[in-house]
């Protein structure tokens, strides 16, 4: 006698289904429990229940404020400037064809590194004194002064100086998609366009970025989502500085949590910001993604 | 934007090549020459030198950065923070490695990433191979709720959950073990390995197990013998996404270790704090970590980059 078919799929997706409920939905429950109450930092002490007290500090406090705008901006930023890299450098490997498949491969090294190492190593060409950015910019009669830039210690610019390597190590993943997309143009509609006498920017604007339309939406969600959760990278650049200049939202619910020993504070923080990841990756996976429809 | 294209030295070069690509050949010259190019590809002599000489450049800048940091590892400790900076090493020398790799916890910490991340994976495997299977071959309402709910769980903020995390494995007595962060690691890579091992049965005709099982097999055995070899390729993409995830992570590692089951990305953020700001050896450091794993990737480049593109451009 054979189980049904139903019964069968249940059976093989179970296993993962129960590691996700106790590994992932678990903690989110407790997270979202331990926000509703104010907790001692040392292990066993008072745990009272406070309702939602601890989301109206949270919104009335200007860090809570303060970490969303940078957050946002951090993924706007990150996103827009490694969607124009990327798809400037696969079209160029577009361009040169077959010949250029080696230098594709080498492009793709920085997918690699470990982003404590990216945001290390950037770090490391931009800090103060003993940077080679701004050597090389003086060098090169561009500044004035070596330090004239304080790329990690000026709080004016700070936030985009910390998405640096963000945007190094995923480029290389925005330029594979759109690289792998535009191979799926059908050569003959860019020859026909090229006849009718169709310049470089309708070509672009017209026809190619209409046509890669989905794949660009897939990429920009996945790496919007990636964006949002920065951490590694901006830790060990500026650890949120100067004056929390850089301190997304992952940054000071970590702080707040570690540093400040508030956990239930540190907790409604986590479910508002959860909340808002959920909903935004909702509204993508039901409008863009559709993950297994029938082709 | 402006700001940030000025903080990055290679922004204002790299956005010239956007448009350049496309200066079409002149017909005439296409003719001409003879040369018989495709699409988008440039078909006209000179417009691919100067192709050519902007992707030479790109190469340039964007291999740059980590070539810097091989160069600086190399360094004797006080170069390293000379000012001003020099590019190459006035003396080469492995007295930063030396350094590194002596300073106690430094190997333990390689050992306890490998290890981590071969738990990782394997338990990766173990779980998303079977649920891709049953979400793709019987389309089933819960199915389809599943790889959504899957989905979903690759949005979760780390931190969100790390702590309440580590306060379960530590009362399971897990607390700074490899297996407690393999397991936290597998909350990343599973979703990740549900949906690439998706794309790559939607691939495998049905027919194949039909057969298998007209010819008597249970589903279990035409699973494990008939479609599981066809995809072992996808399997293998599988494995480094999921061995990737685990051995460059720094969060969970950060919240879930302290002594015993330290990774590497935590002892190389440590050295910053611990020991003031020892640059040499952090760079060496961080040299000996992302080799292995740079050069995998140069080994495995068709096999990688099919499983970057696959849920984008076919999903």
């Amino acid at each position: 006698m054979r189980i049904s078919d139903r019964r069968f799929a249940l059976f093989l997706m179970t296993p993962a289904a129960l590691f996700l409920a106790i590994f992932v939905a678990y903690p989110l429950f407790r997270l979202v429990a331990d926000s509703f109450f104010k907790i001692s930092p040392i292990a066993g002490g008072p745990r009272d229940f406070v309702g939602f007290e601890n989301y109206l500090r949270a919104f009335a406090s200007e860090a809570f404020m303060g970490a969303g705008w940078r957050t946002l901006a951090y993924t706007a930023v990150v996103v827009t400037l490694e969607f124009a890299l990327g798809l400037g450098m696969a079209l160029l490997f577009t361009a040169l064809g077959r010949s250029s498949q080696i230098w594709r491969t080498v492009f793709m090294y920085p997918l690699m590194i470990a982003p404590i190492v990216a945001g290390l190593l950037w770090k490391f060409l931009m800090i103060d004194n003993f940077g080679l950015i701004g050597t090389v910019l003086h060098q090169l009669g561009i500044l004035s002064n070596p330090n004239q830039i304080g790329w990690l210690s000026d709080p004016d610019i700070v936030l985009f100086s910390v998405a640096i390597p963000d945007i190094w190590l995923t480029t290389s993943f925005m330029c594979l998609v759109l690289f792998a997309g535009l191979q799926n143009i059908p050569g003959d509609l860019i020859e026909a366009a090229r006849l009718d006498g169709a310049t470089a920017p309708t070509l672009l604007f017209r026809i190619i970025l209409p046509l890669l339309r989905p794949v660009i939406a897939v990429a920009l969600v996945v790496r919007g989502i990636d964006a949002a959760r920065a951490f590694d990278t901006i830790l060990i650049q500026t650890n949120g500085g100067p004056q929390s200049a850089s301190e997304t939202m992952s940054l000071l619910i970590y702080r707040t949590m570690i540093r400040f020993g508030d956990p239930g504070l540190a907790s409604a923080m986590g479910t508002i910001y959860l909340l808002a990841m959920l909903g935004v990756a909702f509204f993508a996976v039901a409008t863009i993604w559709r993950p297994g429809k029938d082709n | 934007m402006s700001i940030a294209e000025r903080t990055r030295p290679d922004a204002g070069k790299a956005a010239a090549v956007t448009t350049a690509p496309f200066v079409p050949p002149a017909p005439a010259a296409r003719r001409r020459r003879g040369v018989n190019r495709e699409g988008l590809e440039a078909g006209k002599r000179s417009t691919r030198t100067l192709l050519w000489i902007l992707l030479a450049a790109a190469m340039v800048l964007y291999g740059f950065p980590f070539l810097y940091l091989l160069f600086t590892s190399f360094k004797t400790p006080i170069d390293t923070i000379a000012v001003p900076p020099t590019i190459l090493p006035k003396e080469w020398t492995l007295e930063n490695y030396a350094n590194a790799l002596g300073r106690s916890g430094v190997l333990a910490s390689f050992i306890n990433s490998a290890q981590t991340a071969v738990i990782s994976t394997v338990l990766s495997l173990v779980l998303a191979v079977p649920a891709a299977y049953g979400i793709t071959r019987y389309k089933t309402p819960s199915g389809r709720v599943f790889i959504m709910a899957a989905l979903v769980t690759r949005m979760v903020p780390p931190v969100a959950i790390g702590i309440p995390l580590a306060t379960m494995m530590s009362s399971v007595g897990l607390a700074d073990t490899p297996i407690a962060l393999s397991i936290a690691h597998t909350t990343i890579s599973l979703p990740l390995s549900i949906w690439l091992m998706s794309s790559f049965f939607e691939a495998v005709p049905r027919d194949l197990e039909e057969a298998a099982t007209v010819d008597g097999c249970s589903r279990l055995g035409a699973l494990w013998r008939v479609v599981i070899p066809v995809v072992s390729g996808g399997i293998a993409v599988t494995a480094i996404f999921a061995f990737l995830a685990s051995w460059n992570e720094f969060l969970f590692a950060l919240l879930m270790t302290a002594i015993r089951s330290q990774t590497t990305p935590v002892v190389i953020a440590n050295f910053q704090t611990q020991f003031g700001l020892d640059w040499g050896s952090m760079t060496a450091l961080a040299a000996v970590y992302s080799i292995p794993v740079i050069l995998l990737t140069l080994l495995l480049q068709r096999k990688i980059v099919a499983g970057m593109t696959l849920g984008a451009v076919k999903g």
